[in-house]
């Protein structure tokens, strides 16, 4: 494996050169997504602390994945101190020790004293967390296409094209897809990956997407299904809400997001292993991951805080988004629309994706 | 004097001396060998350029889709005494402690990268590793000496250690260098025992998509040929003024950007799109029959032509500019009807420019993903996607490298048989 060894060091003194000249003047570096969702970040908690510590944080984008992170611990040359992970990245990167494990005492309390296991409304997967926002899968449609016509209220009415007819706005993969035609098909959200766990399940969730399948157009950017919907391309489609959110919130569109049978997907930061400035890390992860800070975070994004208690400063302070409107009604883990969403399940995932993708990629190709 | 001075030098042995005493032979050979080396030292930089940044990357990719070493490292006990099983019943004590040891030995990112390997060959062994990882480590934390029993163990850990279907997976992973990655990229896989059986039915998707991709590209190039011929035609030989302005039209697309014109046509061709609209208004087609161009197989091949046909046109004007049109005149003078002479005298002149155009256009076309991922919706997605998608999402890079030799195979077969059909040395650039 030596030539693989050099390629590798190749590309580590390369990312290393890069990263190191805008990261010296930083005190710590954090590495996010970028675009509106970083910005709300640097609003919430990032110059709030700042200003507290009086330390420099230096904000990167990525594009996800493990890779570089794995590339930065394995060679011994960590530039990244915190990263923003999905629900897969954070298991993964905590089984493969890429992650520290963030101490307990950095988890700060609510204010009635509970703690953050007690506070986040899914478990912490593991010790290397701690807690941001949920975004989800789900559908809508735009209001004005469907004036004088009753529109569609929940999930079934997304695959059933007789009486709410309209292509389909559909992803490229089946992640979330699956989990939503078997709520269709009358499946309780929260049994979905039991029934999935089963070959007739499986079975169950492509019988409901052959209804739509003559009626999809595909997306696998997020924000492809606005242009169809608003151009009337499509009738309905499923995004990404915190784009339908911005949409709604920040330009003035006109959609109606339906919650039912959405897909909640978990957002978490983390600590770089071998971190050189680790205690620093831990701080901001302590402060960012409070209460209020992320209840800071939903005046400049729809994204739902993990923390119940941020919740309920959000309830309290509406209309809490920062041009004044209503937050609420854009937030996907509202307590209202809790028992018909779906938690995504990034365990069943990792086990089972490329049989899946497979045969959705059979499926979409037939 | 004059004698003098041609008088030529000559060594001992008759050889043919130079001014400064050595053999002409030798000094010739010295200043070309010098010339070479001025040559080869001019064009060193652009060699060493493509085979750094170009071949030894699609080398070092091409090793991937036959290399399965990574997981005989990870687990290099269970497969040394993996022969030893008959694969009947479930294996013996000595093959979970094999195991047992190979995964505790083994670091949180190899069980990582090895699970995900596993998973490829049977779904679940990922979930599997890792939560055996974690137990083992704990195991170990509060029992540094255990030794065993080492199947109880594994089997009270996770009753899939029980389920011989995991134990036969591992067979086709024990050779560091495998053929699966080319069997999935044609639907097929091992099964027990080396056997090379049929992917379920509802997973067959490369078959479909190989024949498809070569469909797309021959429609495309032949589309290219059909449109491109006559306008390269005109262009050769309307006057200066006009050919120009001509010129521009086939060079403005080739100018813009591939994302905008992929927009334009997007606009144009959905079914709330711009044709689709006139085509109601003019009651063509009604309101609720809006034709279907866009995000299926006929969007995938109208925007790909027109993308490509410059690629078409360009190579083949070039050959039409430097075919005198005396030819067609003398055929006609010799009395051809125009319609004979164009297909006996001018077409034959013009091949060398139609090979390169249509190899160019092929070759382009057949490797295409950008496009048919924005316009392809279902029916018009090519190989290509399914590369991209596998490099960068499942990141199953066997598979996608084991594609891409394909792919080049089937370049390098159709570049062949056009050598053995049409001549290479007949094709022309310019």
């Amino acid at each position: 494996m030596q030539h693989k060894t050099i390629a590798h060091a190749i590309a580590v003194a390369g990312a290393t050169a890069l990263a190191a000249g805008s990261a010296l003047a930083a005190d710590l570096t954090v590495v996010s997504w970028g675009g509106a969702y970083t910005a709300s970040q640097q609003k919430a908690y990032g110059e709030p602390w700042e200003q507290k510590t009086g330390k420099k944080i230096h904000w990167e984008n990525y594009n996800g994945g493990l890779g570089e992170v794995r590339t930065q611990v394995e060679s011994g040359t960590v530039i990244w101190d915190i990263v923003d992970v999905l629900a897969d990245e954070a298991r993964v990167g905590c089984d493969e020790g890429l992650f520290e494990e963030i101490p307990d005492e950095y988890h700060v309390m609510t204010k009635d004293g509970m703690s953050i296991d007690e506070d986040l409304m899914v478990p912490r997967p593991n010790k290397c967390v701690a807690p941001m926002i949920w975004w989800s899968y789900m559908m809508f449609y735009d209001a004005p296409a469907w004036e004088g016509k009753t529109p569609p209220s929940s999930i079934d009415h997304f695959f059933n094209v007789t009486d709410f007819p309209g292509k389909r706005g559909i992803h490229t993969w089946p992640q979330a897809l699956i989990e939503m035609a078997l709520v269709a098909d009358g499946v309780d959200p929260g049994d979905v990956y039991d029934v999935m766990d089963t070959d007739e399940g499986i079975d169950r969730a492509f019988a409901m997407l052959d209804r739509i399948k003559d009626h999809s157009v595909f997306w696998s950017a997020g924000s492809k299904p606005l242009e169809l919907v608003k151009s009337g391309e499509a009738s309905m489609a499923l995004a990404y809400n915190g784009r339908v959110g911005a949409a709604n919130l920040s330009e003035g569109a006109t959609f109606v997001p339906v919650w039912d049978g959405q897909v909640l997907e978990e957002e978490w930061i983390v600590v770089l292993k071998g971190s050189p400035n680790k205690e620093l890390a831990f701080e901001f992860a302590s402060f960012a991951s409070a209460p209020e800070q992320l209840a800071g975070q939903a005046q400049y994004i729809n994204y739902g805080p993990m923390r119940k208690s941020s919740f309920d400063i959000i309830m309290a302070g509406e209309p809490w988004f920062h041009n004044g409107k209503e937050i609420l009604p854009h937030m996907p883990n509202r307590p209202d629309v809790l028992p018909r969403s779906i938690i995504a399940n990034p365990d069943w995932w990792a086990d089972n994706r490329d049989p899946i993708q497979e045969r959705f990629d059979a499926w979409r190709a037939q | 004097m004059a004698a003098n001075a041609i008088e030529i030098p000559t060594s001992a042995s008759g050889e043919l001396l130079t001014a400064d005493g050595r053999p002409l032979k030798e000094s010739l050979q010295r200043s070309l060998r010098r010339r070479k080396l001025t040559a080869l030292a001019l064009v060193a930089p652009a060699v060493v350029f493509l085979f750094v940044l170009f071949g030894m990357p699609v080398l070092y990719l091409m090793t991937w889709s036959v290399d399965d070493t990574l997981i005989n490292e990870v687990l290099p006990r269970t497969f040394d005494i993996y022969e030893q099983w008959d694969g009947e019943a479930l294996p013996p004590e000595p093959h979970y402690e094999a195991m047992f040891k190979d995964i505790a030995d083994a670091t949180g990112i190899q069980i990582g990268r090895g699970s995900t390997r596993m998973n490829y060959a049977k779904s679940k062994w990922k979930s599997l590793m890792k939560k055996t990882k974690r137990k083992i480590k704990a195991l170990l934390n509060e029992n540094p000496d255990f030794a065993g029993p080492y199947k109880e163990t594994l089997l009270e850990i996770d009753k899939r250690w029980g389920d011989i279907a995991f134990w036969h997976s591992l067979d086709i992973m024990k050779n560091p260098y495998t053929a699966g990655y080319y069997l999935n990229a044609f639907d097929l896989k091992y099964g027990f025992d080396n056997e090379i059986i049929q992917q379920p039915e509802n997973r067959r998707i490369y078959k479909t998509l190989w024949i498809r991709t070569l469909l797309i590209s021959f429609i495309v190039t032949a589309a290219c040929l059909a449109l491109g011929y006559p306008v390269a035609h005109l262009l050769a030989t309307l006057p200066l003024r006009y050919s120009n302005l001509l010129m521009i039209c086939v060079l403005m697309p080739f100018w813009t950007s591939l994302l905008v014109r992929i927009v334009a046509w997007m606009i144009m061709l959905q079914q709330e799109g711009v044709v689709n609209d006139t085509l109601v208004a003019l009651h063509v087609v009604d309101d609720e029959n809006r034709l279907p161009m866009m995000y299926n197989f006929t969007g995938t091949v109208i925007v790909m032509v027109q993308i490509l046909l410059p690629f078409m046109i360009l190579p083949v004007y070039s050959v039409m500019k430097g075919i005198s049109p005396a030819y067609m005149k003398a055929a006609q003078n010799l009395g051809a009807p125009p319609a004979i002479a164009f297909l006996r005298v001018y077409v034959p002149q013009t091949l060398p420019g139609v090979g390169a155009g249509v190899i160019l256009v092929f070759i382009v076309a057949i490797g295409y993903f950008i496009t048919p991922e924005l316009v392809g919706g279902k029916d018009g997605q090519m190989i290509g996607n399914y590369i991209a998608r596998h490099l960068r999402s499942t990141l199953n890079w066997g598979l996608a490298s084991a594609m891409g030799v394909i792919l080049l195979a089937a370049i390098l077969i159709l570049y062949w048989v056009y050598d053995r059909v049409v001549g290479i040395d007949n094709m022309k650039m310019g």
